[in-house]
C-alpha cells in the first residue's frame, strides 16, 4: 500500500514538473526578434511587409481608423494591419496578460496613465531613432504634445494622435427657462471664497421640486430636481479631471513639482483645498448631486434626462452630450479662476509599438502613418475626436460644425493656450489607490479637507 | 410508531460492515480501480489547479510586477498584510457580504425548491425561476445598476412617489454590500434552489405519503424528514454558495468598484487591484493564499459538520 | 434477483403530484401561490425591463428613464446584433458601429459549451464514482483536496494556464479554449459524488453478487439511475460556460474561435466613463440567453420526471 501511495506521489510530481517546463519555456513577454528597435537602434522600414496587429478601445473610432488602414494598404500592399477593439473595460487586462505571455498587439493605442509603468516595464520600443533615420517631422502637433510621450530617459514612446481637453455642456432649454442668455455663460467667474460668478450662475439654474431656484429663499437642498452643475460620476480621485481640475488649474495650482515626470505631489498646498474645501460647499448647498448621488449612471446619461442645466466634461462626450435626444446642448468655456485664465487639462493619446513585436518594420510604418496628415485627416474628417495635427483638428472643427456642434469652447483652451498638462509620474495606479477613497470621503463630507494632506503624504512617500 | 419516527440519521456506530456499505474498506479495497476512474479529471486537476496554485504560491514569498522578474523576499508579503488596515477591511466587508448573502440565498432557494416541488410541476415555472441564471454576473450588475440608480433609477423613482426619500443604494457606504449582496442573491437562487430541487426528487414520494397516512402536516414533514434527508445536498448547497461568495467580484467592479471609500472593497478587487491595477503581484498572491486558507478552513468545517460524506437514503 | 432500473411506479406518481389526493385550497396554501408569485415577478422584473430596454432606441433612452414601455420603438438593436445593421444605422441609434459576425460567434459558443461541459461532466462522473462508491484508502482525504480546487484564486489559475495553452500552440483554438474545464470541475464532482452516495446499494450489492464489474455498474446502473442530476449538472455546466468570458476572451480572440459572449462586449462601454449601448447590449443578452433557453425546455421534462431513486420494488 506505501509503494501505491509512493507511485501516485511520483505521478503527482511528474506532472508538475512536466508543466512546469512547458510553462518555463517561452513565458514572459520581451525578447528581441523582427529587425532591431529594442536598445534604441533604428528600425529599417524600408522594406517592411507582413501583418501588423493593432488594438484599439473605442468602437466609436473603428470606422475612422479603417478608412486610415485601407489608405495605407494603397500605398504598402504589402503590408495587412489588422485592427481589433477592445472594450475599455477590458482593453489593459488584455494588453497586460498579452504582454506576459507574450500574445499582445504590434502596435496599440496608449494611454497617458498606463504609458510610464510600461516605460519601466520595458514594453515599449523607443521610437526616436527610427523617427530620424525615415526623416518623419515630430514637431508637426499641437503644442506639447509630442513631448507627453518622452519617458525620464528622454526617449520618445509614441506618436500623439489626438487631444481632447475641458468644457462645460448646457441645456439650451433649462438655461432659457432660467432667464439666462447663452452669452451670459460664455465669461463665468469663480473664486474659492464666495464662487463668483459661476457660482451664481450655477445657484440660480438648480430648481428644486417645488421651483424654487438655489438663489431664492426657501429652496429646499434635499428635494432637487434639477442640478445647476452635475458631477461626473464621482470624486475624481487624485485628478479631477471632469470634475474639480478646472477650477485648482486656474487657482495657481499644479499638481507636481514638474510634469512630466514629478516626484512631488502638492495636495496639501492652501490653494487646492480652499479649492476642494468651496467645491465641496457646492454639492453641500445643493447645486451639485453628492458622490452617492452620482454612483450610477454616467453624466451624460443623467443630463440627457433633463437633470443637469450644466455638465463640465471632456470633449470625448461630444457625442454622448449632443447625442440626448430632446436635449438642444450647447458648449461654453471653463470659467476663469483667481489667476485670471481659465484652465483645461489636456490629456492626449498615442500609439505604441510593442517591444516584442514580430514585425517591428511595418508596425514602425504604421505608427509613422498614424501620426501623419494622411490618417489623422480622415480621422479629423469623421468627427469624434481632436486629432493632434493642427490640420488635421482644423478638418475636425469643420466636420463637427457640418454636424451642427460647435466645438470652439473645447479649441479655445488650445488657441489661448489655457490647458495644463494631464499628470504624468510614476506609480499612478497607486497614487489613485490612495486618492480614491481620501477624495470620496473629502467631498462627501466624511473626512475634513485637510485629512487631503495626510493623503499626500502617503503618495509621496511611494516616491521615496 | 409513525414513519418520521423510524426516520433517523445513521450514526457512525450503528454501521454493520459488508451489509449497510461501510467506509472501512478491507485491504487495499479497489484503489487500482479508482485510479482510473479518477485518471483524467486527476490529470486535469493537477495541470489545471494543482501547478498553477504552487507557481502562485510561490509568487506569494516574493515581489513581482508580472512584467519583470519574480524577486524572492520570503514572508514579507504576509508581515505586510498583517500590517495592512485595507486588508482587514476587505476582510470585514467580504464576511458582511458573505452573512447576508448566504442567509438569504439558502432560506429564498430552499422554499422556492420546496414550493416547486409540492405545490406545481410546471416546467414553465422552474424555467422562470432559473432565468436570471442565464445571464452573466456582468449584465446583472449593469442592469442592477439602472434599476437602483439614485437619480433615475425606477426603484428610486417608486420610492420617491409614495413620499419617501431616495436610497443611495450603491453610493451609500451602509447600503452598498446589503445592495450588491442582494442583487447576488436575485442572480442566483433560482440556481440554488434547483440544487435543492435536484435533491429533493432523491427524496422517494412513499415517505411522504406514508408520513401523511400518520397525521403528520407539510411543515412537520419538512422538518423531520425532508430537511434531514437533504443533508449531502445541503452541503454542496452551502460549501459551493459560501465559497463563491466569498470570492464575489463581479458585481464589485461594474458597480461601485470598491466605494464608497473603502466600504464595499472585497477580498477578491482588493486582489485584482493590487495585483493587475497596481503591480504588486506578489502581494496580491499572498492576499490570495490567505483567502484561500480561509476558504479551506470553513468548507471543512462545514463538511464536517454536515457528515456531508454520507447519505441517509442509501 | 434480475437487476432493473425502476420504471416510473406508483411512487413516482405520488412524487409527481403531491397532494393530489385531497387536495384543498386551504390558507397554506393560498400563502405559498402568493409567496411563488412575488418570488416570480421578482425574478423576472428586470427581465421585462430588458426586453423593453432591448427594443427602444438607444440614444433616446434617457429622455424617458423610467417610461415601461419602449422608448421609441425601434428593431435596430436586434438588427446590429445579428450583424444586419449598417454603420451609419447603428450610429444613427446611438451604436458604436463596430460589426458583429452573429452565426459565426453563435456556432463558436455552441462549440466551446458543447465540447467542454460533455467532457467535464463525463469526466467528472467517472470521479465521482469512485470517491462515492469504490472504497480505497485516503479517499475522502484525496476528495477534499479536489474540493479545494474550488477555492483557487482566479488570479492565479488565469495566467499561467494562458500561458501553458499558448507554449502548447494553443492559442485562438477550440482545444485551447476547452481545455482547462474539459476533464473536471470542483464543482461537478462533488455535485454527482453527494448524489452517488444517495443512490441505494443494495442494487450494487446485487448487481455484484451476480458478478458485474465496476464498469458495468457505472454505466448501466449508476449512470442511468442519475440521469437527473446529470442532467441537471449539463445543464448547469453549459450555462456556465457559455456565460464564459475572461477566459474566452484571453484565448480566443479570433473570429474563428470568438465566442458570442465576448464577441458582444462590443456593446459594453467603450470609453471609461461612457455608457454601453444599452439597447445594443440589452438585445445581445437576451439572444444570447435564447439557445440556453431552448436547451432547457428541451430537457426540463426528464428532469421533472424523474426515475424513482429507490430503485427498489
Amino acid at each position: 500500500m506505501a509503494r501505491m501511495r509512493k507511485k501516485l506521489g511520483a505521478l503527482v510530481i511528474g506532472a508538475a514538473a512536466l508543466s512546469l517546463t512547458l510553462t518555463a519555456c517561452g513565458g514572459g513577454g520581451g525578447g528581441d526578434e523582427g529587425g532591431g528597435g529594442a536598445e534604441g537602434g533604428a528600425i529599417d522600414t524600408s522594406n517592411a511587409s507582413g501583418d501588423v496587429s493593432y488594438w484599439l478601445w473605442d468602437a466609436n473610432q473603428l470606422p475612422a481608423y479603417q478608412a486610415c488602414a485601407d489608405k495605407f494598404k494603397q500605398a504598402n500592399p504589402n503590408i495587412n494591419v489588422k485592427i481589433t477593439q477592445y472594450a475599455w473595460a477590458n482593453y489593459w487586462d488584455k494588453l497586460t496578460n498579452g504582454f506576459v505571455a507574450g500574445d499582445a498587439p504590434d502596435v496599440f493605442t496608449d494611454h497617458l496613465a498606463k504609458y510610464p509603468e510600461f516605460v519601466t516595464q520595458e514594453q515599449l520600443v523607443p521610437l526616436d531613432d527610427t523617427l530620424t533615420k525615415d526623416g518623419f517631422n515630430v514637431n508637426q502637433y499641437q503644442e506639447g504634445l509630442a513631448d507627453l510621450w518622452k519617458g525620464q530617459d528622454g526617449k520618445r514612446y509614441g506618436l500623439p494622435k489626438d487631444f481632447d481637453t475641458v468644457a462645460i455642456f448646457y441645456n439650451k432649454k433649462l438655461i432659457a427657462d432660467a432667464g439666462v442668455k447663452e452669452a451670459d455663460l460664455q465669461k463665468l467667474q469663480w473664486n474659492p471664497q464666495d464662487g463668483g460668478t459661476y457660482e451664481k450662475m450655477i445657484a440660480h439654474l438648480t430648481v428644486d421640486e417645488s421651483g424654487k431656484r438655489g438663489d431664492e429663499p426657501g429652496f429646499d437642498k434635499s428635494k432637487v430636481k434639477v442640478y445647476g452643475l452635475g458631477l461626473d460620476g464621482g470624486s475624481g480621485a487624485g485628478l479631477g479631471q471632469t470634475q474639480w481640475s478646472m477650477y485648482t488649474g486656474s487657482n495657481n495650482w499644479q499638481f507636481t513639482d514638474k510634469n512630466p515626470w514629478g516626484t512631488h505631489y502638492n495636495y496639501d498646498q492652501p490653494a487646492f483645498q480652499d479649492t476642494i474645501k468651496w467645491f465641496a460647499s457646492l454639492i453641500d448647498k445643493g447645486y451639485v448631486p453628492s458622490v452617492a448621488a452620482t454612483t450610477g449612471q454616467g453624466e451624460s446619461d443623467i443630463y440627457a434626462a433633463g437633470k443637469y442645466a450644466l455638465a463640465t466634461n471632456g470633449s470625448w462626450s461630444i457625442g454622448s452630450f449632443f447625442g440626448a435626444k430632446g436635449i438642444e446642448t450647447g458648449v461654453a468655456p471653463l470659467p476663469a479662476g483667481p489667476s485670471g485664465k481659465r484652465a483645461s487639462m489636456y490629456n492626449g493619446l498615442a500609439d505604441s509599438i510593442w517591444v516584442g513585436s514580430k514585425n517591428k518594420p511595418a508596425a514602425a510604418k504604421w505608427v509613422e502613418f498614424l501620426g501623419s496628415p494622411d490618417c489623422q485627416n480622415i480621422v479629423g474628417e469623421k468627427a469624434v475626436v481632436f486629432p493632434a495635427i493642427p490640420e488635421a483638428t482644423d478638418k475636425a472643427e469643420a466636420a463637427f460644425k457640418a454636424k451642427g456642434v460647435d466645438v470652439s469652447a473645447f479649441l479655445i483652451n488650445v488657441k489661448e493656450k489655457t490647458t495644463f498638462l494631464f499628470p504624468i509620474t510614476d506609480h499612478a495606479s497607486e497614487i489613485n489607490g490612495i486618492m480614491q477613497p481620501a477624495m470620496d470621503d473629502v467631498l462627501s463630507g466624511k473626512a475634513p479637507v485637510t485629512s487631503l494632506t495626510d493623503a499626500n503624504n502617503q503618495v509621496n512617500q511611494l516616491f521615496g | 410508531m409513525s414513519v418520521v419516527d423510524t426516520i433517523e440519521p445513521i450514526d457512525r456506530k450503528d454501521f454493520v460492515p459488508g451489509v449497510r456499505g461501510s467506509d472501512r474498506p478491507p485491504g487495499r479495497g479497489d484503489l487500482g480501480m479508482a485510479l482510473l476512474f479518477i485518471l483524467p479529471a486527476l490529470i486535469g486537476f493537477l495541470v489545471f489547479y494543482v501547478y498553477p496554485f504552487f507557481r502562485g504560491f510561490y509568487f506569494s514569498l516574493t515581489r513581482y510586477n508580472l512584467l519583470g522578474t519574480p524577486r524572492y523576499i520570503g514572508f514579507d508579503n504576509f508581515t505586510k498584510l498583517f500590517q495592512d488596515k485595507l486588508f482587514w477591511n476587505a476582510l470585514l466587508v467580504t464576511v458582511e457580504y458573505v452573512l447576508i448573502n448566504i442567509v438569504l440565498q439558502t432560506i429564498l432557494a430552499v422554499a422556492i425548491a420546496v414550493l416547486m416541488h409540492r405545490l406545481t410541476q410546471s416546467t414553465v415555472i422552474r424555467g422562470l425561476i432559473l432565468l436570471p441564471f442565464l445571464i452573466s454576473n456582468v449584465i446583472a450588475a449593469l442592469v442592477w445598476f439602472w434599476l437602483l440608480d439614485y437619480q433615475i433609477g425606477l426603484v428610486n423613482e417608486f420610492i420617491s412617489a409614495i413620499g419617501l426619500n431616495r436610497i443611495a443604494f450603491f453610493g451609500d457606504a451602509t447600503w452598498a454590500i446589503p445592495t450588491i449582496a442582494v442583487v447576488n442573491v436575485w442572480r442566483h437562487m433560482g440556481y440554488t434552489a434547483l440544487l435543492v430541487f435536484a435533491g429533493l426528487q432523491t427524496i422517494p414520494g412513499y415517505i411522504y405519503e406514508a408520513a401523511s397516512v400518520d397525521g403528520s402536516t407539510e411543515w412537520k414533514s419538512f422538518w423531520r424528514i425532508t430537511l434531514p434527508l437533504l443533508r449531502p445536498i445541503l452541503a454542496l448547497v452551502l460549501v459551493i454558495t459560501v465559497t463563491g461568495s466569498f470570492q464575489v467580484f463581479d458585481t464589485v467592479a461594474v458597480t461601485t468598484k470598491g466605494g464608497p471609500g473603502n466600504a464595499s472593497r472585497v477580498m477578491q478587487y482588493y486582489i485584482y487591484q493590487k495585483g493587475f491595477a497596481e503591480g504588486q503581484f506578489g502581494y496580491a498572491s499572498a492576499i490570495s493564499v490567505i483567502l484561500f486558507i480561509i476558504l479551506a478552513t470553513v468548507a471543512l468545517i462545514q463538511l464536517r459538520l454536515l457528515r456531508a460524506g454520507e447519505s441517509d437514503l442509501a | 434477483m434480475a437487476i432493473t432500473t425502476s420504471a416510473p411506479s406508483r411512487t413516482a406518481d405520488v412524487t409527481a403530484r403531491p397532494g393530489a389526493e385531497g387536495r384543498k385550497i386551504n390558507a397554506g396554501r393560498a400563502a405559498a401561490w402568493a409567496a411563488m408569485i412575488i418570488l416570480i415577478l421578482i425574478t423576472l422584473f428586470p427581465f421585462y425591463w430588458m426586453l423593453r430596454t432591448a427594443f427602444s432606441t438607444s440614444r433616446s433612452l434617457f429622455s424617458d428613464p423610467n417610461s415601461l414601455l419602449p422608448v421609441d420603438f425601434t428593431l435596430g438593436a436586434f438588427k446590429r446584433v445579428l450583424g444586419l445593421a449598417t454603420t451609419a444605422e447603428a450610429q444613427a441609434e446611438g451604436g458604436s458601429g463596430a460589426a458583429v459576425n452573429f452565426w459565426l460567434f453563435l456556432r463558436n459558443s455552441i462549440v466551446y459549451a458543447t465540447l467542454s461541459t460533455a467532457g467535464q461532466v463525463f469526466f467528472s462522473a467517472l470521479a465521482a464514482y469512485a470517491f462515492a462508491r469504490l472504497r480505497w484508502p485516503g479517499r475522502d482525504k484525496v476528495f477534499f483536496i479536489f474540493l479545494t480546487a474550488l477555492m483557487i484564486p482566479p488570479i492565479f489559475t488565469m495566467l499561467p494556464n494562458f500561458i501553458l495553452i499558448k507554449n502548447l500552440g494553443l492559442l485562438n483554438t477550440f482545444p485551447g479554449l476547452i481545455l482547462p474545464y474539459f476533464f473536471m470541475t470542483p464543482f461537478a464532482i462533488f455535485f454527482l459524488r453527494q448524489f452517488f452516495l444517495g443512490i441505494n446499494k443494495e442494487i450494487e450489492e446485487a448487481a455484484k453478487l451476480d458478478g458485474a464489474g465496476h464498469w458495468l455498474i457505472f454505466f448501466r446502473i449508476i449512470l442511468p439511475m442519475s440521469w437527473a442530476p446529470i442532467i441537471t449538472l449539463f445543464i448547469l455546466t453549459f450555462i456556465n460556460q457559455w456565460n464564459e468570458y475572461f477566459w474566452p476572451l484571453l484565448v480566443g480572440s479570433k473570429d474563428q474561435v470568438r465566442v458570442l459572449n465576448v464577441a458582444l462586449g462590443v456593446f459594453q462601454s467603450q470609453t471609461p466613463q461612457g455608457s454601453p449601448d444599452w439597447a445594443g447590449l440589452m438585445a445581445a443578452v437576451l439572444v444570447a440567453a435564447l439557445p440556453i433557453l431552448i436547451l432547457f425546455f428541451a430537457f426540463a421534462r426528464k428532469i421533472v420526471n424523474s426515475i424513482g431513486f429507490s430503485g427498489v420494488k
